[in-house]
Formats: C-alpha cells, sequence, structure tokens
C-alpha cells in the first residue's frame, strides 16, 4: 500500500514537472496577440509613414472635437446613442439597476458596430474612444450609484467625442451641469430640451443648462 | 478511517505536486518605454509612494512576498496582480491614450482619497503601503496637476 503511495507522488511530480518544460518553449499567448495586432497596424497604415500618422492623429483629434455635428447624418452610431441615453435616464432616475443595464446594451452596442465603414483616420480615434467607453460602460455595470455617476462623467465626454467624430441622425441637446466634475463642471447629451440632471439626480435635478443643439 | 487517511494522502499529493507547475512572475529587469516615468517627470516622493503602495499589483514589477512561493496562494496573487495591471498599469501608462490618461488620473485620485486603493486586504499584510495623510494629499496635487496639463 505505502508503496504504490509512493509511486503515485513520484509519477505525479514527474507528470507535472514535464508539463513545465512543455509549457516554457510555447509562446505565451499574450505574444502571440501583440504579434497579430502588429501585423493589423502595419496593413492599416501602408499608405504611409506609421509615425507621420500617429502624430496627425493627435491633431486631427483635436480639431474634430470643434467641427459642429450638426452637418454629418449617421444612423450607425444610433444603438450606442441609445444606450447612452439609457444610462443617462437611469441616472437621473436614480436607478442604479437600469444604469447597469444601460452599460451592458452599451457593450454590445460597440461590439455589433461596423467598423469597416470608417476611414483611417476615424479608425484610430474611434478604437480610442471605444477603448475608453467600454472602461467606463464595465465600471457603471459593476459599480454603486456614485462611482457610476463619476464614469458616466468621462462616458459623456466619450459619447460627445463620437458623435462630433461620426455624427448621428438624432436630435440631442449638449448640456452642462456647472456643480459636477468637483467644480470644474461637466457635460452631458440628452434627447429632451428640459434640463433633468444626470450626475445629481433627484438631489438637483434642475441644475444644468443647455450649450448646443445636435440635429 | 483508512478512507480518510487515503483522502487526506491524495490531497497531500496534489498540494505536492502542483508547487512543480510555474507560475509566470510579474518581473521584468528593464523598465519599460512605456512607464509613467518615462512619460512625464514624477516627483520624487510620489515615486516613493506609488513603489511602496501601488506598483506590486499596478505595474509589470512586483516585489513578491515570501508567501508567493507556496501555491495555490501564489495563483491568488498572480491573478489579483493580473486584474490589477488590466485595470491600471504604471508600466504602461505612457502608450495609453491621452483620454484614458485623464480618466486614469482622476480615478487614482478619487480611490486614494476615498481610501479604496491601496486594498485593505494589501495593507493589512503590507504595512508600509498604508498611505498617510498627507501620502493622499500628494498624490491628489500630483493627479489634477497633471491631469490639468494633459492636453
Amino acid at each position: 500500500m505505502k508503496k504504490t503511495i509512493y509511486v503515485l507522488v513520484l509519477s505525479a511530480l514527474f507528470l507535472t514537472a514535464c508539463k513545465n518544460d512543455k509549457k516554457q518553449t510555447e509562446p505565451s499567448s499574450g505574444n502571440k496577440q501583440s504579434k497579430e495586432m502588429n501585423i493589423k497596424e502595419a496593413d492599416g497604415h501602408d499608405h504611409g509613414d506609421h509615425d507621420h500618422d500617429a502624430t496627425m492623429g493627435e491633431n486631427s483629434s483635436k480639431e474634430k472635437r470643434n467641427i459642429d455635428a450638426t452637418t454629418q447624418k449617421n444612423n450607425a452610431t444610433s444603438t450606442i446613442i441609445d444606450s447612452y441615453l439609457q444610462i443617462k435616464n437611469a441616472l437621473v432616475n436614480d436607478n442604479k439597476d437600469e444604469a447597469a443595464k444601460g452599460g451592458n446594451m452599451m457593450l454590445t452596442a460597440f461590439s455589433n458596430f461596423d467598423m469597416s465603414k470608417l476611414s483611417e483616420t476615424q479608425h484610430k480615434e474611434y478604437m480610442e474612444i471605444i477603448e475608453d467607453a467600454k472602461e467606463q460602460a464595465e465600471h457603471i455595470i459593476k459599480s454603486p450609484i456614485d462611482h457610476q455617476r463619476e464614469h458616466f462623467e468621462n462616458l459623456s465626454v466619450d459619447i460627445n467625442d463620437l458623435i462630433s467624430l461620426l455624427g448621428t441622425s438624432k436630435t440631442l441637446y449638449q448640456n452642462k451641469c456647472p456643480m459636477a466634475g468637483e467644480g470644474k463642471g461637466a457635460i452631458w447629451l440628452s434627447e429632451y430640451k428640459e434640463i433633468k440632471n444626470p450626475f445629481f439626480g433627484s438631489k438637483m435635478i434642475k441644475c444644468g443648462s443647455v450649450q448646443k443643439q445636435i440635429n | 478511517m483508512r478512507l480518510i487517511k487515503k483522502l487526506l494522502l491524495i490531497l497531500l499529493v496534489v498540494l505536492v505536486g502542483i508547487q512543480f507547475i510555474p507560475t509566470k512572475r510579474n518581473q521584468n529587469q528593464q523598465i519599460s518605454e512605456s512607464d509613467i516615468s518615462k512619460t512625464f517627470t514624477l516627483p520624487a516622493e510620489i515615486q516613493t509612494i506609488f513603489k511602496n503602495s501601488c506598483y506590486d499589483c499596478h505595474s509589470n514589477n512586483t516585489n513578491y512576498p515570501w508567501y508567493n512561493k507556496i501555491k495555490p496562494v501564489s495563483w491568488l496573487l498572480e491573478n489579483h496582480i493580473k486584474k490589477g495591471k488590466k485595470e491600471l498599469n504604471f508600466s504602461e501608462f505612457g502608450s495609453y491614450s491621452k483620454r484614458k490618461q485623464k480618466n486614469k488620473l482622476k480615478s487614482i485620485k478619487n480611490q486614494v482619497i476615498d481610501d479604496e486603493m491601496p486594498m485593505f486586504t494589501y495593507t493589512l499584510i503590507h504595512k508600509k503601503a498604508k498611505l498617510t495623510e498627507s501620502d493622499k494629499k500628494l498624490i491628489k496635487n500630483w493627479a489634477v496637476r497633471l491631469m490639468d496639463s494633459i492636453k
């Protein structure tokens, strides 16, 4: 009996030891992924110098923010904006669970978004915006309401930039609450003109003013 | 009785066995090009605070405690570090988009002020990692300044 146990222990040790060697020689999946990414990037930029493109992207992102979105009509952004408005309205109503639902809707909307129609420069900025927006949505899904609101502040900037970049066919209002963002003020988007504040909800429902109408 | 003995032995075998599975350690000799200290000039006191209180889970260099040598404890730690780095990695901060950098700085500031970071379970073991009120103020002011400077 004892002998068989020793044999078992030893063979278990050998088995795991063998496994180790294999694992170390295989390239890690992380590396593989980054390699694929590099290939993708190279493909995307084959018409120009990579560095040049990158700096262009930064400059153009600043300019784009000033472009008036009223001229661009785009249906493709609708489901993303709908999910944003779901979060917004939930926060207006102090409803954490509905906001979390909106976060999930947003993640789905992003994964269903057709990126093939984006130009190269649009694609770069779109990726930056959604990388951030996804993170905000993930936090909105799992956080208590005060954190949801913090992340909603960032998300509002992201969605506003997304609309500046790609446009929308919806009529929206960009509002600003001077008390949000730790007194620095913060913007949000709404589908109606009346002010209903998502950063404070029922505590300060009327705080804010319309800054601009989109479409 | 015999059955219990057998089960205990099997458990022992498994426990000994798993010690031979390697864990990839979160340690790097070099400071990466995208490290926050290469992208921004960090004040020395901020760097010290980060090193003592944040980098174990939020950088590519963990200063491992002794109990990390024992599995499955080390797996728990490794998983924890993976999650921490996904949320914020100071070794890759320079490669974040400006949008992300700003939002991360805001979160750093808020988490520190609200005492949510460093995590209670971490400071319980790493007494040195606990932030003093003046540490928190330093981080807050640094984060706000840097946030405003990123355009």
